[in-house]
């Protein structure tokens, strides 16, 4: 036996096809155990599918590298959070704790960035509810202070320390924030002797008016150069404090395959798609084959009225146009990643079952098996132990051969808006990119990798198909 | 024992595959408590309408609140809404045969009417028209390469095309149709997004015939790229495996004409084979037909699943269903009528 498993392996390793399939399935595997190993179980709906998460990404950006394809610098996305006060200081005069965070930065890009963000996490105050002011200065010297927080002072009955966003954070898109286009309006009167009014600057974009010099009438050309973000929080406790505040530049371009309309990091969800394929695939094809299988056999070996009953019903299932059925039972049956599988099982026996059972029909009339009976063994040792392992090898192929049909099922079914809502799939990605017009605007990051790695998982399985077919079917090995 | 026999036998394993697929829609219909809300739908509406009359003759609220539920009772009985689930299935099964299951909830027919029967018959023909042209092309296509190369077998072409059949199976055939509209309709701008017709379509015959080919090109294209490789492929291996039998080998011992080795003794064993390979292929096709329709906007059944989907529309999603089952069967059975014709061996 094991002569004949290394003679197997011989063949099946001699093949280019076998190894570029097992290599890529070494790649399935390895980023699978990465991503099971570190994502949380409940990825899809505390992360992915909650847009809360994903306010501080740029909406529908391409990739990072993108930009090399460009002659033009892309601002690329930057998130500044600070947990530790860069100095504190008591101010004597006023009788006040001053904590300053400081962020600068150099923005050398071609580009304004695409919105600015300010959040502020957990204030803890004793006494006074304090102030936290937002200060930046350009490179060319002018400074405003465009935003100023007034934390709500305590309720009745609160008890000291009081705490403010500590479940929520507290965000304020500045780009589009009406105190703030009010505070740049002074800003443009005092230092540039332009007046524009409130509305006029969130038409403009206050991010254009804070990272660029005015040009002739409203246009504004970009000011490179460093800047400095100053978060100032100031108290009337030495022990008030904040959590961190964050302060976000967002460019143009994001991460490794860009965001979605959602400004969700696409990189992120297309690595959770990996192991929820490997497992649709592997899951169902090892059901269907064992349920396939041991129809087959039981089928053929036992014949009379079982062989009768399996066939028909193999024959009325195999029969059944797949797609449609599956869409309105899982339809019917509201989505979930065992609903589909098991669906994807029940209704894909049938094909294994009918060859396996025209096999077991040939070897029913061997020598070997009539020994067998005729030394007594009981019908299931003959079906099991004796026949099964003679097909085997058949079996294994095709189980191989049948993983791609349920990735790509269960990606069609995605595709359809019919996935399971809790697990991101690559069907899904791609069902939300087609239903937000992703491919009309020509958002490739969007549309093609979520395809690719669809392709990539189903060929990876071809190929190791490809790769058992000399060693299952001996014809073949002439043709090599 | 003639044609009719077998195709009478053939016809009616199909047909117990309809009624198969009609009873599991109902049971699952009837378990699931979907076929108690759309009867419910039903009742609402006609007491709707009851209401309207009514109001008119009877002024007094308490008393039209009275006869209005005595109408209510009565319409429950005779849906048999008063019944467990699994006494009405005879009653459910007649409804999906005759499409007989409402008004849909949003989607309407082209001409505004929302009767599910409407809606779903005026599509028919979008798809057959569609997966006609591919699954005709394809075969020819398919055949005459998969012919072609076998007699090459080993060349640059013959694995090219081994390559090419095997990414094809690893492909979603809708991805392919999404990168299509990507490349030639919005980088190239050479072929239309999708839909049938331009809007507004042009009214000469002549142009809208060239107007719904040029709308046709890509989804056609997608479901060929979807298909071909497997046919290619399979049409090769059958005509390969034909030409090494005995009989062959005998045929060109004889001394006779390639040629004709090739067209009387390799081709007419390998036809049945390859047409079976055909006939299953159908139901592939079916299915993308759905996915390529959805993504080419292409307004056929496909797509109406798809749009009944996002909408939850459940009656119209139980009559595509059925439908689709139908026309799969009918397309089948037209195919077992060719295929018996041309091997007598399955005449038995």
């Amino acid at each position: 036996m094991s002569e004949t498993s290394r003679e197997a392996w011989r063949v099946f390793w001699s093949s280019n096809i076998s190894k570029l399939g097992i290599n890529l399935l070494a790649i399935l595997v390895i980023v699978s155990l990465y991503v099971v190993f570190t994502y949380p179980l409940d990825f899809g709906l505390k992360y992915w599918n909650n847009p809360a998460h994903w306010v501080d990404y740029p909406k529908g950006v391409p990739p990072e590298w993108a930009k090399y394809f460009t002659s033009e610098n892309v601002t690329e996305h930057r998130i500044y959070t600070l947990y530790v006060p860069s100095e504190s200081r008591f101010v004597e005069a006023a009788g006040l704790y001053i904590k300053r965070y400081v962020i600068t930065f150099d923005y050398q890009y071609d580009e304004f960035p695409s919105f600015l963000s300010f959040t502020v996490f957990n204030v803890t105050f004793n006494r006074e509810p304090p102030i936290i002011f937002l200060e930046i200065s350009r490179p060319d010297g002018v400074s405003a202070r465009i935003y100023t927080l007034a934390v709500p002072g305590p309720q009745e009955g609160e008890k000291k320390p009081y705490m403010r966003y500590s479940e929520t954070p507290f965000r304020v898109f500045l780009s589009g924030d009406p105190s703030v286009a009010q505070q740049l309006s002074r800003m443009l009167k005092r230092d540039f002797d332009i007046s524009l009014t409130p509305t006029e600057i969130n038409t403009i974009g206050p991010e254009k008016i804070l990272f660029g010099e005015p040009d002739t009438g409203k246009n504004f050309t970009i000011l490179k150069g460093v800047y400095r973000v100053d978060v100032v929080l100031a108290s009337s406790d030495e022990k008030d404090s904040v959590g961190y505040v964050r302060f976000v530049v967002a460019g143009n371009v994001y991460g490794w395959v860009g965001t979605d309309s959602l400004g969700r990091d696409l990189a992120v969800g297309l690595l959770f798609g990996f192991p929820v394929a490997l497992l649709i695939g592997v899951v169902t094809t090892t059901l269907t084959t064992a349920v396939g299988a041991t129809a087959g056999i039981i089928s053929g070996y036992v014949g009379g009225k079982t062989d009768d009953i399996i066939q028909r019903i193999a024959d009325v299932i195999n029969n059944i146009p797949l797609l449609p059925i599956l869409i309105f039972l899982i339809f019917v049956l509201k989505p979930s990643i065992w609903l589909i599988v098991f669906l994807l099982v029940a209704f894909g026996w049938p094909g294994l079952t009918i060859i396996v059972r025209s096999m077991v029909l040939q070897l029913r009339t061997s020598q070997l098996v009539e020994a067998e009976v005729a030394l007594g063994a009981s019908k299931w040792r003959i079906m099991f132990r004796h026949i099964f392992p003679q097909i085997a090898p058949f079996i294994f192929a095709q189980m191989i051969f049948a993983t791609p049909t349920a990735i790509l099922a269960e990606a069609a079914l995605s595709f359809l808006g019919l996935g399971d809502p809790s697990l991101p799939t690559w069907g899904q990605i791609l069902n939300y990119g087609f239903r937000d017009g992703g491919v009309y605007v020509g958002y490739w990051w969007w549309i093609v990798p979520p395809g690719l790695l669809i392709v990539l998982t189903a060929i990876t399985f071809v190929f190791l198909a490809l790769g058992l077919e000399p060693v299952v079917n001996p014809r073949l090995r002439r043709f090599k | 024992m003639g044609l009719g026999r077998t195709l009478l036998i053939r016809g009616l394993s199909l047909l117990l595959v309809v009624f198969a697929v009609l009873l599991m829609v109902v049971i699952v219909l009837g378990a699931t408590g979907v076929s108690d809300k759309i009867l419910k739908a039903y009742v609402g509406e006609e007491l709707r309408q009851i209401r309207q009359e009514l109001s008119q003759r009877i002024r007094d609220p308490q008393e039209l609140e009275k006869a209005l539920e005595a109408y209510k009772l009565d319409l429950e009985r005779a849906f048999g809404l008063d019944k467990p689930w699994y006494f009405r299935l005879p009653d459910m099964v007649r409804r999906v045969l005759l499409l007989d299951l409402g008004t849909s909830r949003t989607i309407t027919s082209f001409s505004g009417s929302n009767k599910v029967s409407d809606i779903i018959l005026e599509r028919i023909p979008n798809t057959v028209i569609l997966v006609t042209v591919a699954v005709v092309l394809s075969a020819l296509v398919g055949i005459s390469a998969g012919v072609k190369i076998a007699t090459r077998v080993g060349s640059l072409l013959d694995r090219i095309t081994s390559y090419f059949s095997a990414v094809s199976y690893a492909l979603p055939s809708w991805w392919t149709g999404i990168i299509f509209i990507l490349i030639f309709s919005f980088y190239f701008r050479l072929l239309p997004p999708g839909g049938m017709y331009s809007t507004p379509p042009p009214q000469e015959p002549l142009a809208r015939l060239l107007d719904l080919m040029l709308h046709a090109v890509l989804p056609v294209l997608t479901l060929m790229a979807a298909i071909l490789g497997g046919w290619i492929y399979v049409s090769r291996t059958i005509v390969l495996n034909v030409a090494q039998e005995d009989f062959v080998s005998a045929a060109r011992a004889k001394g006779l004409p390639e040629r004709i080795v090739m067209r009387r003794y390799i081709l007419r064993a390998s036809t049945p084979p390859i047409l079976t390979n055909i006939v299953f292929g159908i139901a592939g096709s079916l299915g993308g037909a759905i996915l390529t329709e959805t993504v080419f906007r292409w307004p056929g059944m496909g797509l109406l699943y798809y749009e009944a989907i996002t909408a939850f529309d459940e009656p119209l999603i139980i009559a595509l269903t059925f439908i689709f089952t139908l026309i799969y069967a009918a397309a089948r059975f037209i195919l077992e009528i060719l295929y018996v014709s041309l091997d007598p061996r399955v005449r038995y």
